[in-house]
């Protein structure tokens, strides 16, 4: 387990110096300037010129790249171009407004996925299975943006039963801020709950014919446990990697359902800082998110060994 | 391991990961409860109290007092900071931090301060102060927004301790125009020579004090109790909230999210107007697009060809199209009739044809022509217009291909001359024809793109910038606009019905028909009780 550990943790190392390096040259090969963003379209050529010289774009990529990455050994994440504002002043309140939505989202997404999966798979080729599959392509189909947008447009518009709220931390108001959040969590649980569902509804046909579940049924086990404690758990292996991998599409809807929302997450900053070339905001929201994204796979592994000893042994 | 050791790793991860969201979250300043209380009054009286929440339209890029990345970023900056001079509601220069302004004689203006005005440090405003921020404002190195429409001031002294002197080189009429920008701010000169950071900290004179700005989030300012007009501002508090997506902040407006919005996009108006909770503020006279022409790249240097993609251009239809009949096409002069006196006998003179335009092509000997244009996808006042104008150029033969770029690619593609035609959609800096300037004169800030320099037209501008009789001035820029409209460096589309929209319970609010898009108005804005 310890070398198990031991590796992934540099493969996660070697990731991110990757993906830095990556996004670093990447975001420099944009056309377009951030001198050009802070001076507003008015500002002449010279005025341009003057601020690139003052924002050091004009440095070498070599000194721009190692400083880059000095700074960032030494935990600075360094400062806005455009707002002259440190990242590290918004960066930790945004990527944990962005991990609550998609954190919510995907619990809930699994809960029902997996209790609808388990409805279906018991009930294959019934109404209920049927209505279930149907349901599950329809929210896979439908786009963030328009159940984010007819969600709003149907209980914030028209029926204003869940009016969207202006963003309030739960630190300050609990109620509030959980009022604020069922729409955008029911936007982004719609289509992930459906993966779940699906995968679950699949994973379960296939242990519920399984040798050990028929043993199970033969020894005259009711058959709720024979379902919930057999193949069930079984199940869930293969759907804990498909929530590892529905986080991080989680993670990208929120691009979208952040701007619908006007939910100040870290994808709304990511978004701002492109539209603005701040170097240094998308270097830092891009390696931070990276981060996210390879400890939820190792975690989502670690989490596998644990449901399924085979995998550690194999 | 255990089934007890498997439940406890996943409650202790999911704890952790819960609990680290949220100590983390974060979100606007809160501002106490008690702001939001409206006092009693009579109906229709302007009343004390109540929080503004304001959806803006973009997240400004910096708080510096003296550079403006656009409108949003004006409102910021006059919540807190005053100029010399105003636009008040009807667009007309008034008196800001002035007392008395005036001319001495044709190349001096006098300024003299209203006494006893505080800073919100509680320092007193000095005519060193003034003179420190114009200075400031003319420092290259300051890249201020209204540097270029000062480039006629000689010096700026103070005479006494509440008395500025603005020495010019020669004659100008846009001197006041450049002291009420909404960027020619007067800042503390202690403050600023104390290393204070002027992208993230704010101290001004204004009606209201910075309490914090969170980029993407918020930008909140409470009521400055010492505010140099004793009455003013009537609100509490505002909170602008940056909402760049136009149905988030449209639908934000009708869900009493925020009370206020600007940049009502036209598709949005009808819906806007026919809600009886809700009221909309505009103008029809500075808002506008235009395709733009780099005159110096073959086949675009022939005059035949511009003017026959400007006959192509469909304008009734466009305005139709793409703001819903909110506006009013350009098929003559630029200048509204809200700055000056309007040109009418122009009007009509680039309306549809597209034969014309088929018969100028061939001239030219360019039938079926190829036509790359360049647009923005990221501002639907820029490309849905864009968008609307291909049925009309087709029509006349034109084979165009329309390009629609993110902001900053787009602009960095026009600095480039990578397309020869590109449309663009802005607005005049100030409310007067010399604002002209920066679309056909040599020097002006677009015109820059379209590698156009006409000795006449620059000579007439500057000469109507030294003119103070108005009809002399008025047959110049006739001169000016006729002239325009036979080179043709660009040609205007349509003029965009732009403004606002609050909620019922948002009183006192003016859009002003001419003059700059500002938002001093704010200073004078009141909440009903709800």
């Amino acid at each position: 387990m310890t070398r198990f550990l031991l590796q992934r943790l540099g493969q996660a190392v070697a990731q991110l110096l990757i993906v830095g390096s990556i996004v670093f040259f990447l975001v420099r090969l944009i056309p377009g300037d951030p001198a050009r963003a802070a001076l507003g379209e008015t500002a002449t050529e010279e005025q341009v010129a003057q601020t690139r010289e003052a924002m050091h774009l004009n440095d070498s990529f070599a000194s721009q790249f190692f400083g880059f990455w000095g700074r960032l050994f030494q935990g600075d994440l360094g400062t806005s171009l455009v707002s002259g504002r440190e990242v590290m002043q918004d960066l930790p309140s945004r990527l944990g407004n962005s991990l609550e939505l998609v954190l919510v989202s995907l619990a809930l997404a699994l809960l029902i996925g997996v209790l609808l999966g388990r409805i279906a798979a018991t009930r294959a080729d019934r109404p209920a299975d049927h209505a279930l599959v149907a349901g599950s392509i329809l929210g896979i189909s439908l786009p963030v943006f328009v159940v984010g947008a007819l969600l709003l447009m149907v209980f914030a518009i028209l029926y204003p039963i869940l009016p969207p709220q202006r963003f309030t931390s739960p630190l300050e108001d609990p109620l509030t801020h959980l009022q604020t959040l069922v729409l955008p969590v029911v936007t982004l649980t719609a289509a992930s709950c459906a993966v779940i569902t699906r995968m679950t509804r699949s994973a379960m046909l296939e242990t519920l014919t399984a040798d050990y579940v028929r043993t199970a049924r033969s020894k005259g086990l009711v058959e709720s446990k024979v379902v919930n404690r057999h193949a069930l758990r079984t199940a869930m292996v293969p759907v804990v990697s498909t929530a590892t991998v529905e986080l991080t599409t989680l993670i990208g809807s929120t691009v979208l359902v952040e701007t619908i929302f006007g939910w100040p997450g870290v994808s709304s900053l990511l978004m701002d800082a492109v539209g603005q070339r701040d170097y240094p905001v998308i270097q830092a929201v891009v390696l931070s998110v990276a981060t996210i994204v390879i400890l939820v796979n190792l975690i989502g592994d670690l989490v596998v060994r644990f449901l399924d000893p085979r995998t550690e042994e194999s | 391991m255990t089934m007890m050791n498997r439940r406890r790793f996943l409650a202790g991860a999911t704890a952790a990961l819960g609990t680290s969201t949220l100590a983390a979250c974060g979100g606007p300043v809160s501002l106490p409860q008690s702001l939001e209380s409206v006092a009693p009054g009579a109906r229709g009286e302007p009343r004390r109290g109540g929080v503004l929440y304001f959806g803006l339209s973009t997240d400004p890029a910096n708080l510096d007092p003296h550079v403006s990345t656009g409108s949003a970023s004006d409102y910021l900056r006059q919540m807190s900071y005053n100029g010399l001079l105003q636009y008040d509601g009807d667009g007309e220069i008034v008196a800001d931090l002035a007392a008395d302004h005036g001319w001495s004689d044709r190349t001096t203006y006098k300024v003299t301060l209203r006494p006893e005005v505080s800073f919100h440090d509680g320092s007193l405003l000095t005519a060193e102060d003034v003179v420190f921020s114009f200075r400031r404002i003319l420092d290259e190195k300051t890249v201020a927004t209204s540097g270029p429409l000062l480039d006629m001031v000689e010096t700026v002294e103070a005479a006494d301790r509440r008395t500025v002197v603005f020495r010019l080189k020669q004659p100008d009429v846009t001197l006041p125009f450049a002291l009420a920008a909404p960027s020619s701010n007067i800042v503390s000169k202690k403050w600023i020579e104390s290393g204070a950071d002027t992208k993230t900290q704010v101290m001004g004179t204004g009606p209201f004090r910075f309490v914090e700005r969170i980029p993407g989030v918020s930008t909140t300012f409470v009521r400055f109790d010492d505010y140099f007009e004793p009455e003013l501002p009537y609100l509490n508090a505002i909170v602008f909230q940056p909402m760049a997506d136009d149905y988030a902040r449209v639908t934000a407006l009708r869900t009493a999210t925020v009370d206020m919005i600007d940049y009502v996009p036209a598709t949005h108006v009808d819906v806007i107007t026919e809600n009886p909770r809700l009221r909309f503020v505009s103008d029809s006279s500075f808002g506008f697009g235009f395709v733009g022409f780099v005159t110096t790249q073959p086949p675009f240097d022939d005059v035949r060809v511009r003017k026959a993609i400007a006959l192509s251009i469909n304008r009734p239809s466009v305005l139709e199209t793409a703001m819903l009949g909110h506006g009013k096409p350009i098929d003559g002069s630029l200048m509204p009739s809200a700055f000056a006196r309007y040109p009418r006998k122009l009007d009509r003179t680039l309306r549809y044809d597209p034969e014309q335009a088929r018969y100028l092509l061939k001239r030219a000997g360019q039938e079926g022509l190829a036509l790359p244009v360049v647009t923005t996808s990221s501002y639907s006042v820029i490309a849905r217009p864009a968008q609307s104008m291909l049925p009309g150029l087709r029509a006349a033969g034109l084979r165009v291909n329309l390009n629609q770029q993110e902001w900053l690619t787009f602009r960095a593609s026009v600095e480039a001359r990578k397309f020869p035609v590109h449309s663009w959609g802005t607005a005049p800096t100030f409310g007067d024809p010399a604002a002209l300037k920066d679309f056909i004169g040599s020097a002006g800030t677009f015109t820059r793109n379209l590698d156009f320099k006409d000795e006449r037209i620059d000579e007439l501008l500057a000469s109507a910038r030294r003119t103070t009789d108005p009809g002399l001035r008025d047959e110049m820029y006739l001169d000016v606009e006729t002239r325009a409209l036979d080179l043709l460096p660009m040609t205007y589309t349509v003029r965009r019905e732009q403004g606002e929209a609050h909620s019922d319970r948002v009183r006192g609010f003016e859009h002003p028909p001419k003059g700059a898009w500002t938002g001093v108005a704010l200073r004078r804005t009141w909440m009903e009780r709800s």
